[in-house]
């Protein structure tokens, strides 16, 4: 029988967590979301807490979770604010390659010193040509003796204007699609590595968003993680890993606009009587309950099927797929709850809807996991 | 069936302080008559204010006289209370519950091997048992306990009872013999005695007393007669937050949906409609007190009393008020 | 300096009180019990007076139940605490706080202790004599309200101020004494996500209760919530000063939260 308990220390984790999120990141969200700010202190907290890095070994500095106590973790973040969880789990995203792709060698080399300080890294696949399309990146590396010189754009990196370390998958022959792509670590102190300017998004404001380009940046052959045309594995290998945690991320949303929606609904009063009265309200109340709460489970089922040594592709991408669906409608149904209030910024539900948006399309756009979902479960039927 | 009560008394410029009296009104009454009772003072000056007993029908009185007691920790007096205690024959020890009297208790529980509650506002003897009831989890809930003797000390609640009838004696004297107070009770030192200045006030999220102001305040100049009440009752202060959008107070001050959640045991609304964007910011008060004056305010719905009226004049009226009670 | 802080697993602050079956005590059925209030700031004094003190330990005690006290314990040495101690409780039994000062004093008894630094008072029955009952039960000077504790290497002694009434006391003492700590004036620290890792292996030391222990018996009887709120009782008054009179009155004798 399979038991849903968490245990002790899992519970310490998901505390440690929570008081993060409500005493450090809430009281900011709606500042940051609005002005938009970095939050940097708060980001520097959180790694000082030991809450960023968290899938790095703890030989390398890192926290060493596995997935599922990772989930409990972003679930918790994010239930405070979207945007800063993205920012304080895109070292992990970036880190992962690393940590898949990299020898021994390389993994003490970089990992140990970007974890002994607070820094942020980039994951760099994204191009305008391309996201979902990673097979057909255009950022050229070209080998020249013993190094590769790169060249290309990426776009909506994040964290990109603040990061000291960039994972960067570029090809080494563009024909080759897939079988050329190239994974590589770059510092940020390469010369020809410039970053533009913050992207004005629609919601995670208090996350930086930016492109990284490339001109003749010279990257040493010790720096390639892997082998020439092993970076699409690794790229896919890393989203197998991380896609479980912005399941985490996008129920956290949800949870958080259940949350507001209940307790609204129990003081707000019309007909005489609290909205939470009305067949409606209860109705749409016990829609945003099932689809959080199934949302979660997926997610929870999907960790701990890649904690115990499997893939994990089908249930990490239903749990994804699902998880970001539901934190959409339930963001919306709150919304709806709030009525006129709930359209106005001074009320914290609607950038909720603006934050599960993204959950929609980065990290593996949904259409992408539905395709996947398809393959995979098909499989099961050849 | 019951012996006799002794009731600690606790000097406060140079009378018995009021928590002493309200523990002689709880001895009236569990005594069944002031013949039972028995005051008890401890230091050079018990015997000048131990006569104020009499003022209310205590006609007997135990003075442990040791100069030392003065100055040394209350741990030291227990022994004498226990000593009087016994020289009395009494049973039960009452004493207002204040730093002394809940110290006192403590070590009371060992020394004189007493079953002991703090906090108290209300007890009732039933033979060999006493039922004591007291708030818990800061006022969110009442519980009551059960105490088995033969020994009972209890620590009662400071204003949560009357004053005690007075019926004018003079008390009998009894001499406590003096105990030798151990070394270790004689190597602290007071060395300074402070009277309260009221400086920086309990943070929102400590105090047990909040007063906010809200958009009735008018202006921000004039928020500072919400924070007079606020210092006059020890008080956190809070704001809504109209206030904050203002400008009038920062908005670390809101109280409210996107501002701070608090439970104190009392919270003063001045000047705030309750809007449901405060009210679930300070809902789980145990005491609500709503001062609008628009009578239809949504906040009389959950405050537990209202005044309907000029905040102007009633607000700085509450903080003369408070004032002259606790400076009495 | 060898310093012990008594800590006591009691319900968080957001947690929804409810009536047990029975009627008798708080319904405990899915409450999280953890380190607050005055006792997490007194484990932060004793860490603070631990970095300050060169050669220092703190040693973290509780009275209560299993698994509550034994989380606590974990959450302390999350925190810095380097060793702790458990005495275990029946779960009924946990309730009666002069019973817990006697199975504390057993387990401070057996290590060294410069100082026993309790909270003033456990958030959820708000008792308060622990302190005091551990100075008797230890043969030391125990002080409760204590605020700005500080410790003066130069004349070895303990400087603090207790809180009274009329304002507070300032008072110097030596080791060993029990302080209970009202306000610490620090801002309780965080434990890392390392450290909460390292909690779950560490060691900590169980101790029964000595049978017989504690003697006259006190235990909870009835729990009871306030009704619910049903609107203002308005003050009817010609005067603002009546008005503030009144409220007042109602205030110290009605509500009984006047302070």
């Amino acid at each position: 029988m399979p038991d849903f308990s968490l245990s002790a220390e899992q519970e310490s984790l998901r505390d440690l967590a929570r008081k993060f999120a409500r005493t450090e990141m809430a009281p900011h969200a709606a500042e940051c979301d609005r002005t938009p700010r970095f939050p940097e202190e708060i980001y520097r907290k959180a790694y000082d807490l030991g809450l960023m890095n968290l899938n790095v070994p703890a030989e390398y500095g890192g926290s060493g979770l596995g997935v599922l106590d990772q989930c409990l973790i972003v679930e918790e973040l994010a239930h405070a604010c979207g945007g800063m969880t993205t920012s304080v789990i895109a070292n992990c995203l970036a880190l992962e390659p690393i940590l898949l792709g990299g020898s021994p060698e390389q993994k003490d080399r970089f990992l140990k010193p970007f974890c002994a300080e607070y820094q942020l890294a980039s994951f760099c696949l994204t191009e305008p040509s391309g996201g979902s399309d990673a097979g057909g990146l255009q950022t050229r590396a070209r080998r020249e003796g013993d190094h590769y010189v790169l060249d290309g754009e990426k776009c909506f990196i994040t964290n990109a204007p603040h990061a000291s370390l960039y994972t960067v998958f570029a090809t080494v022959d563009p024909n080759l699609r897939t079988k050329g792509i190239t994974a590589f670590v770059v510092p940020r102190a390469a010369a020809g590595l410039t970053t533009g300017k913050d992207e004005e998004k629609m919601g995670h404001r208090a996350s930086s968003t930016s492109t990284v380009r490339f001109e003749g940046v010279n990257v040493p052959v010790e720096d390639r993680l892997g082998e020439e045309g092993g970076g699409f594995s690794i790229a896919m290998r890393t989203l197998d890993q991380t896609r479980t945690p912005i399941g985490a991320l996008a129920t956290g949303i949800a949870q958080a606009a259940l949350d507001h929606a209940a307790a609204y609904s129990l003081k707000r009063q019309t007909f005489g009587k609290p909205i939470s009265e009305h067949q409606a309200i209860q109705i749409k109340l016990a829609n945003m309950a099932q689809a959080v709460h199934a949302a979660r489970l997926l997610t929870w089922h999907a960790a701990w099927t890649i904690d115990h040594g499997a893939k994990g592709t089908l249930e990490s991408s239903i749990a994804k797929c699902f998880a970001s669906d539901a934190a959409l409608h339930v963001a919306d149904e709150a919304i709806q709850t709030f009525g006129g209030y709930g359209y106005m910024k001074e009320y914290p539900v609607e950038k909720l809807l603006r934050d599960a948006k993204l959950t929609q399309i980065y990290e593996g756009a949904n259409e992408i996991q539905r395709t996947v979902i398809a393959r995979e479960l098909l499989r099961q039927y050849a | 069936m019951t012996g006799p009560l002794l009731i600690v008394g606790e000097p406060q410029n140079g009378h018995l302080s009021g928590p002493t009296l309200e523990a002689i009104t709880v001895a009236q009454t569990l005594g069944g008559g002031s013949a039972a009772l028995v005051g008890f003072l401890a230091g050079s000056k018990a015997r000048a204010i131990g006569v104020e007993f009499g003022r209310f029908g205590v006609p007997r009185i135990a003075v442990a006289t040791d100069p030392a007691l003065d100055s040394t920790p209350v741990a030291a007096v227990a022994s004498s209370v226990a000593a009087a205690a016994e020289q009395a024959g009494a049973d039960m020890i009452l004493v207002g519950g204040t730093t002394f009297g809940r110290d006192l208790v403590g070590r009371l529980a060992i020394r004189w091997n007493a079953a002991v509650a703090t906090g108290v506002t209300e007890a009732r003897r039933d033979g060999a048992v006493v039922h004591v009831r007291r708030p818990i989890f800061g006022g969110r809930a009442t519980e009551t306990r059960r105490l088995e003797g033969p020994h009972f000390a209890l620590a009662l609640r400071p204003h949560a009872f009357a004053a005690p009838s007075e019926a004018a004696v003079s008390p009998a004297v009894a001499e406590v013999p003096m105990i030798p107070i151990p070394p270790a009770l004689l190597a602290p030192r007071r060395t300074a005695t402070e009277t309260t200045a009221q400086g920086t006030g309990p943070s929102l999220g400590d105090a047990s007393i909040v007063v906010s102001g809200g958009r009735g305040v008018r202006a921000a100049e004039n928020f500072q007669i919400v924070e007079e009440l606020a210092a006059a009752l020890g008080a956190a202060v809070g704001a809504s937050r109209a206030v904050t959008d203002a400008g009038w107070r920062p908005s670390s001050f809101q109280v409210g949906q996107t501002g701070r959640s608090v439970s104190p045991q009392l919270y003063i609304a001045v000047g705030i409609s309750g809007a449901i964007q405060h009210l679930v910011g300070m809902l789980s008060s145990r005491v609500i007190v709503a001062i609008n004056s628009d009578a239809g305010a949504p906040i009389f719905r959950v405050a537990d009393y209202g005044i309907v009226g000029d905040l102007f004049q009633i607000v700085p009226a509450l903080t003369a008020e408070t004032r002259r009670v606790r400076a009495a | 300096m060898e310093i012990v802080v008594c800590i006591k697993p009691v319900p968080e602050a957001e947690t929804r009180l409810r009536v047990a079956p029975g009627g008798q005590t708080l319904d405990a059925e899915g409450v999280k019990f953890v380190l607050a209030g005055y006792d997490e700031s007194a484990l932060e004094q004793a860490l603070l007076l631990k970095e300050s003190v060169p050669g220092s330990k703190v040693h973290a005690v509780s009275y209560g139940p299993a698994p509550r006290t034994e989380e606590v314990l974990r959450a302390a040495i999350a925190l810095g605490a380097d060793l702790a101690t458990w005495v275990e409780a029946t779960a009924g039994s946990a309730s009666d706080p002069i019973l817990a000062a006697v199975a504390l004093a057993g387990a401070i008894a057996a290590v060294p202790h410069d100082l026993v630094l309790c909270g003033k008072q456990a958030g959820d029955d708000e008792a308060g004599l622990v302190p005091s009952a551990l100075g008797e039960l230890l043969s030391v000077p125990d002080f409760g309200s204590v605020a700005d504790l500080r410790w003066d290497p130069a004349s070895s002694r303990f400087k603090f101020l207790r809180s009274t009434e009329a304002g507070g006391e300032r008072w110097e003492a030596p080791t060993p004494c029990v302080i209970g700590l009202q306000q610490a004036w620090n801002d309780p620290r965080t434990a890392k996500l390392p450290s909460i890792l390292k909690s779950r292996r560490a060691l900590i030391a169980k101790r029964p209760l000595e049978p017989g222990a504690g003697g006259p018996h006190s235990e909870p009887e009835k729990f009871e919530l306030p009704p619910p709120r049903t609107g203002a009782r308005m003050i009817e008054y010609k005067t603002p000063e009546e008005a503030a009179q009144k409220l007042v009155r109602i205030l110290r004798e009605e509500a009984k939260v006047f302070p």
